[in-house]
């Protein structure tokens, strides 16, 4: 018995430290895991004297975890990697509309929630990979994400599977853009012109490229600045060089685009710190920091992508559709992937 | 009468509580099969139902033959015969318990893909040509079965090798004289007996297999876990995917209620309290080598292998690891283990014990569905447990503290029993089977009282079931990940959760280093137990009983 009052009163003293609460703070529920984001937090405690509180995990699951908290959530902000959260989020009346000026006069209004609930943080585009020695500069020329579906590309493309996030928001915006039944058919073909069946992560794709498993791979533009700076490893940096990067779609809408982003929670109780958080998560100092540990393009215009991207082109024309429309119509596109056989 | 006997009896009330708590999670989840059916159900039925299931039935089956051959194979081995390294072999055959099996199919990936270092390997020492692929493809459902069987075998060995340990020598010796042969002692007394044991090892490699998305989701098979979380994810239905769950659960009750139902008559208690010491027989030349390379096989692939490719990767890409965080999430983790695995094999042990005190007829049942909670996928459970936390904290606790269960340690400690219990009731339930029910009347006759019982007479017997529940619970903390994820507190992360972090996004090279962590820190209880339950054969309280 005296064992379990020992126990016992040992779990209330992790409790109450648990629930020590700092003069200043602001919480963060995020599915970002990338270490320079902690140094960044550190960097903006430092700056602000706001102590940085962090739970990191699924997306999806942190969505749940807001839901079923409810009004008494500890969570300020929610930070993703995927349009389609925030938007469902947003759908569901989670966020509250960001009022700083200072952030809307940054983001572009593409980038934003309907009326403000998130902002993007930084941009990732989703470009065609391709070996120099094996597709010709003819096969190159304007290609698209539409002109994938060509017979002349059987037995030549590399890209993940359907459970891919990334994949997704992909058919949802050529939904959006030329609707189910097009893409579908698009999809039919595409999918017939596998190298092979899909497997392994967007740097795999790459690798493939560059081994001439596959002749053309489908990734996230940042893995290619990834590999280009040796931080995965000599053999990786060897095969990046081998590669060509091309934008698809340059004389029509523009490449498809995806945000990592975040909003401010209406059961927020520290407001004015979050708003401080993501301001300062856009400052000039935070988003040249991101640009060169992961890659992916600045959303302010004063800061430039990472040296290892910027050599593919100085500047691109971006899909202009509203990143909203990942969400709205992921469930069809995982249906018509479903439909297609996309594995 | 009987009722108000039944309802005021601490060993009933006591088990009948905990059982409401710790199914609640799992109500949750079946509770989704009352609610909407929503069209996705068509979509599911019309294009990759079929497939999900068909996989799933395959995997099974698959891993159940591969891993019954590993684990029944090396336990009877190494309690059968001395054989060089026989002495390693007994504790190293548990050690891919502390392997993932999602890292297990990372490092596959690694090492046999076509460009993988076993494969560059293979052509630098024979200068083949770079096109030429040694290694066949292992993304594929025959690779998952690997994956699978040889980081899971370890439940059946551990199960097996416990049964053998505490068979009793008498009854083989009976048999023989009454001129069986070997292969007759084998199959008419061996196995029978340690029947139970095999199965509720094997029950726990099948639960585990259907349950798990990391190493299916790596190899891009669609199964009917990743099919649940493809609807949750892809289609952001958490409904259905939580009704496609419950499908799962209802699937793996009828076959725990059916294995229950086999051995019901059946009674696998031996007749003496004491045990003589077991011999092995000295196995010598072609045979010695014969005995130390099929034990060999098992822990090659499922351990050496793994660790070698995660130290190749750490040490090429990033070794600086060892820093005050590390140390930090080191001593969550093992802080966590052993508090879940004492707690958790302490309520098993309590919960069996009522069982075989009170032959009532509804608790055994109760214990069987407590195991539930391993079979469904890690999220699914979290997300139940989860609710069940926010409700208790929003609706009961809410007037005297601010969320007391979710993000505290005492909410990550139940959730973690409620995950494990199965693997604690899975050897304190067969460890209580060989107890023999004339030592409860000799106590009582005697006058003893039901805890002097338990403490006194089960539990020193029941030690070594003891001490196996407690390394099953710790390896599978250390590597418990979904429930940590939600439910931790902030900025409190374990090396689970940092390992998470970088494989998530498949970045296996920065992950090398904590996974490498996760295995040391359960070697070290897994060392220490089997040695202990090695010596602790019942045979041994010989002295204990004299003095």
């Amino acid at each position: 018995m005296l064992k379990e009052i020992k126990f016992s009163s040992f779990f209330l003293l992790i409790i109450l430290s648990s629930e020590l609460i700092f003069a200043s703070e602001v919480n963060l529920y995020t599915s970002r895991h990338y270490d320079t984001d902690d140094v960044l937090y550190q960097e903006f405690t430092d700056q602000s004297g706001i102590k940085v509180n962090v739970i990191s995990a699924k997306g999806k699951a942190l969505v749940e975890k807001l839901k079923s908290e409810g009004d008494r959530s500890p969570a300020d902000i929610f930070i993703t990697v995927d349009a389609g959260n925030l938007w469902k989020l947003q759908k569901d009346g989670f966020f509250q509309s960001i009022e700083s000026s200072k952030i809307k006069s940054i983001v572009p209004k593409r980038l934003r929630g309907p009326n403000d609930e998130w902002v993007g943080l930084a941009k990732r585009s989703r470009v065609l990979f391709y070996n120099p020695e094996n597709v010709s500069k003819e096969e190159l020329k304007n290609l698209s994400y539409e002109d994938l579906s060509n017979p002349i590309w059987k037995g030549r493309i590399a890209i993940r599977s359907s459970n891919n996030l990334y994949n997704q928001s992909l058919v949802a915006s050529l939904i959006a853009h030329n609707g189910v039944k097009e893409t579908e058919k698009w999809a039919k073909s595409f999918v017939s012109n596998f190298a092979r069946k899909p497997q392994g992560n967007d740097r795999a794709q790459i690798m493939a490229v560059a081994n001439g498993e596959a002749d053309i791979a489908i990734a996230n533009s940042y893995y290619i600045g990834l590999m280009l700076s040796g931080k995965k490893g000599s053999e990786q940096k060897n095969a990046a060089q081998k590669v060509g990067l091309h934008f698809p779609n340059q004389l029509g809408r523009g490449t498809h685009i995806n945000i990592s982003g975040a909003g401010i929670l209406k059961s927020s109780k520290n407001k004015e710190n979050a708003e401080k958080l993501i301001e300062f998560l856009l400052s000039k100092y935070a988003q040249s920091h991101i640009v060169n540990n992961t890659y992916e393009y600045p959303i302010i215009s004063e800061v430039q992508p990472n040296f290892y991207i910027l050599k593919f082109g100085e500047s691109f024309k971006e899909d202009q559709l509203s990143v909203s429309n990942y969400g709205e119509f992921n469930p069809a596109a995982v249906k018509l992937m479903d439909r297609v056989g996309w594995e | 009468m009987f009722f108000k006997k039944t309802l005021s009896d601490p060993w009933v009330i006591f088990p009948f509580l905990i059982f409401l708590v710790f199914l609640s999670p799992l109500l949750v989840v079946l509770s989704s099969l009352l609610g909407n059916y929503s069209d996705n159900w068509t979509h599911l039925v019309t294009y990759v139902l079929d497939s999900y299931i068909y996989n799933s039935i395959f995997l099974v089956l698959g891993v159940s033959v591969i891993s019954l051959a590993l684990g029944v194979g090396t336990a009877w081995v190494i309690s059968n015969y001395n054989f060089s390294g026989r002495r390693l072999f007994d504790w190293a055959l548990i050690l891919p318990l502390a392997v993932p099996p999602y890292i297990l199919a990372y490092t596959f990936t690694g090492l046999f893909d076509s460009f993988g270092s076993a494969n560059n390997l293979v052509r630098e020492i024979f200068s083949l040509n770079p096109n030429y692929i040694f290694f066949p493809n292992i993304r594929n459902i025959f690779g998952a079965i690997i994956v699978f069987s040889f980081t899971l075998y370890p439940y059946i060995y551990l199960a097996t090798r416990m049964a053998l340990i505490n068979q009793s020598r008498s009854i083989l010796e009976v048999g023989k004289t009454l001129g069986l042969n070997n292969l007759g002692i084998v199959f008419k007394l061996v196995l029978p007996m340690i029947r139970p044991a095999i199965v509720a090892g094997l029950m726990l490699v099948i639960m585990e297999t259907l349950s798990d998305f990391g190493a299916v989701e790596h190899f891009a098979i669609p199964t009917f876990t990743t099919g649940i979380f493809r609807t949750w994810y892809g289609l952001y239905d958490l409904q259905t995917a939580m009704q496609l769950s419950s499908l799962l659960l209802i699937f793996v009750t009828f076959f725990i209620f059916l294995e229950r139902l086999s051995r019901k008559n059946l009674s696998y208690t031996s007749g003496a309290p004491v045990y003589g010491e077991m011999t092995q027989i000295k196995l010598k030349g072609f045979k010695n080598i014969f005995a130390s390379f099929i034990c060999f096989i098992p822990l090659f692939i499922g351990f050496i292998l793994p660790i070698l490719e995660l130290l190749n990767w750490a040490i090429n890409y990033k070794l600086d690891f060892f820093n005050e965080e590390f140390i930090k999430n080191s001593v969550n983790t093992i802080y966590l283990a052993i508090l879940a695995a004492l707690f958790c094999t302490l309520l098993s042990l309590i919960i069996n014990f009522s069982i075989r005190l009170k032959n009532n007829k509804f608790l055994p049942y109760m214990s069987s569905s407590l195991t539930l909670g391993y079979a469904i996928p890690g999220l699914i459970l979290a997300i139940g447990i989860m609710q069940i936390f926010n409700f208790l904290d929003n609706y009961i606790f809410y007037s005297y503290f601010n969320f007391i269960i979710t993000g505290s340690i005492i909410g990550l400690i139940i959730a973690y029993i409620i995950k494990a219990y199965a693997l604690s009731n899975s050897v304190i339930e067969s460890g209580f089977l060989r107890v023999s029910p004339f030592m409860d009347d000799i106590a009582k006759t005697l006058n003893a009282s039901n805890f002097k019982l338990l403490k006194s007479i089960h539990l020193p017997l029941l030690k070594t079931s003891f001490l196996t529940s407690i390394i099953l619970v710790i390896s599978e903390v250390i590597k418990e990940l979904p429930a940590t994820l939600i439910l931790r507190p902030f900025n409190f992360d374990t090396l689970a959760v940092s390992t998470y972090i970088y494989a998530s996004e498949e970045r296996m090279f920065e992950a090398a280093a904590p996974s490498i962590a996760i295995v040391l820190v359960g070697l070290v209880p897994i060392y220490f137990l089997t040695k202990t339950i090695r010596t602790s054969r019942p045979g041994k309280r010989l002295e204990d009983v004299k003095n």
